[in-house]
């Protein structure tokens, strides 16, 4: 894929733009915009990166989101001007990354069954309003449309699912929440989410699942990987 | 009292009260982070590891972080303490001894151990060390208490009246030494080193420039809204501020200066947020991060901008100062 007189950017497997995040790591920014395309190239990049970089002393495993990759670095050895010399002979060096044939394929979606609205989604009417829908279309529209796990952060498990149609796009509640219990079933933007533990939260809760999706004790702890395809399933109450 | 003597652990210490917040920690989980797990660990390491060499351990094992209120515990059996961090007046309760950090004490049996200051001179957290560490399982790789995901520690828990401690005192040094270098505990003022953050100058962001010049320009107080999650800072406003909540997030690390849509800076602590969508500014020098683990509410704040250079030499000389503490300690014990 490497052929001369390219971009570094495009060299070098879609970066384009390397930084020092403080004396502590190296920032790779893929895209302003988040989309499955840009997380599976994070993804991509973020693995081949840690194959140069594993094994190496001070460097970690690298943090991918759906539009950047963040290395961080031991700020003594390496330290952060010689992770980012590093940084910048692999993307100019390195092949386009392969994407990982889990973005592409269509396996079945992880079901996640849902109790929407009432106590469990204490925002379902709000989003109703916020988006000229009722809560019966809320609800179906949610559940059905095909997600992709983008990538985990904020909270141990947290997967970011997306992107949602445009029709439920709601910004984030003006005033987090001090407790969202876990299991809860969120969307905040083009993502949407479970809590896997009880934590503060600022997104809009429209029901919640009784399916474990963080247990430190099992291999691996997490249920969802980036690039795994997810559906929310609707449950009646029983 | 006494558990089994197959793993050798003995319960040490009961807690009586758990104090404000007391947990245990070591240096945390690093590398997990793709996953969401926030690194964690000992807010002040430096303070972690004061506690730890005073007594001989190594300076990362788990140890009781306390939060300005300090617990009170109850000694079980004879055992040898180190206390590093902050003094929050440690001292043997009736006796009325005084157990001040940067040094190792012996306790007896049935003596009750206290931290009384109502409000500290000089920083926020203690750490209170016992011989081999505290033991409590390891959960993926660490000791250090996640109270974001509820594992690890105690139960995935703070400090509560009744809970047992455990540790394998056998091998420890009883003698009691003082840490051999200065502590340099923050007073009122504290300076905290930055390096200009990854959209310090991002032409796209709108009024980012100015404000890490604001950042850096002003003096900040540390909000009673902070934990270990983030320091909230309180100062001048600033009403031009004009930013995107929705900004891609991206991955951050704890000393990581986010921009709230407010106006309000965060400085991200150990248990922060894994990825971020505020712009981050600035990020304190890895020297410094002990440093805002002892930054107490009510506390002002101000920051120094440095370059990449001076902040390696900064956490060059920060390790080596440990380093030579622990070989005169290690001198000394043996």
């Amino acid at each position: 894929m490497a052929s001369g007189g390219a971009e570094p950017a495009a060299r070098a497997g879609f970066a384009f733009r390397v930084e020092a995040f403080g004396d502590r790591g190296v920032l790779i920014s893929i895209s302003d915009h988040a989309d499955v395309r840009s997380a599976a190239r994070a993804h991509a990049l973020a693995a081949a990166i840690e194959r140069e970089s594993g094994g190496r002393p001070g460097w970690r495993t690298p943090v991918s989101t759906a539009t950047s990759v963040l290395l961080p670095v031991d700020p003594v050895e390496p330290g952060v001007d010689v992770a980012l010399e590093d940084v910048q002979g692999w993307l100019a060096r390195l092949p386009t990354p392969e994407i990982d044939e889990r973005w592409s394929t269509e396996p079945a979606p992880l079901e996640i069954p849902v109790r929407y609205g009432g106590s469990d989604g204490p925002d379902l009417a709000t989003v109703a309003e916020l988006t000229g829908l009722t809560a019966a279309q809320v609800i179906e529209l949610h559940a059905a449309t095909p997600l992709r796990v983008l990538f985990l952060g904020f909270a141990p498990g947290f997967g970011y699912l997306g992107p949602l149609p445009p029709a439920l796009l709601v910004p984030r509640r003006a005033a987090p929440r001090t407790r969202v219990p876990a299991g809860s079933v969120a969307i905040a933007g083009p993502h949407t989410a479970v809590y896997p533990v009880d934590s503060p939260g600022g997104w809009h809760l429209l029901g919640r699942t009784s399916m474990t999706l963080w247990d430190p004790l099992r291999t691996p702890p997490a249920t969802l990987r980036p690039g795994d395809r997810v559906r929310f399933i609707p449950e009646r109450p029983a | 009292m006494s558990r089994p003597v197959d793993d050798g652990a003995t319960a040490v210490l009961e807690v009586i009260s758990p104090g404000l917040l007391s947990t245990i920690q070591d240096l945390g989980r690093p590398g997990l982070e793709n996953v969401g797990v926030p690194i964690g660990g000992a807010a002040d390491p430096v303070g972690l590891a004061v506690a730890n060499l005073v007594l001989g351990n190594a300076p990362d094992m788990a140890a009781i972080e306390c939060t300005l209120l300090g617990p009170e515990l109850r000694v079980l059996r004879d055992v040898t303490v180190g206390i590093g961090g902050a003094d929050l007046g440690g001292q043997v309760l009736r006796g009325g001894r005084r157990l001040p950090p940067g040094a190792s004490h012996r306790l007896r049996a049935g003596e009750v151990l206290a931290f009384a200051a109502v409000e500290p001179d000089l920083g926020c957290r203690a750490y209170l060390a016992v011989p081999g560490g505290i033991d409590v399982p390891e959960v993926l790789g660490s000791k250090s208490t996640s109270l974001v995901g509820a594992f690890g520690g105690l139960q995935g828990r703070a400090l509560r009246a009744g809970d047992r401690l455990q540790a394998h005192i056998g091998n420890a040094a009883s003698a009691e030494v003082p840490w051999p270098a200065d502590l340099g505990l923050p007073a009122q003022d504290a300076v905290v080193r930055v390096l200009s953050g990854p959209q310090a100058t991002d032409a796209d962001t709108a009024g980012i420039p100015e404000t890490l010049a604001h950042l850096l320009g002003a003096t900040w107080e540390v909000s009673h809204d902070s934990d270990r999650r983030g320091l909230r800072l309180d100062g001048p406003s600033l009403a031009s501020l004009t930013l995107l909540a929705d900004d891609p997030s991206q991955g951050v690390l704890p000393g990581a200066i986010q921009l709230t849509p407010s106006g309000q800076p965060i400085v991200l602590m150990p248990d922060g947020g894994t990825t971020g969508g505020y712009p981050v500014i600035a990020v304190v020098c890895a020297a410094d991060l002990w440093l805002l683990g002892q930054l107490r509410p009510g506390s002002t704040v101000a920051f120094e901008r440095i370059d990449a250079a001076t902040a390696r030499r900064a956490a060059e000389d920060l390790r080596q100062l440990v380093a030579t503490a622990a070989e005169r300690l290690s001198a000394r014990l043996s």
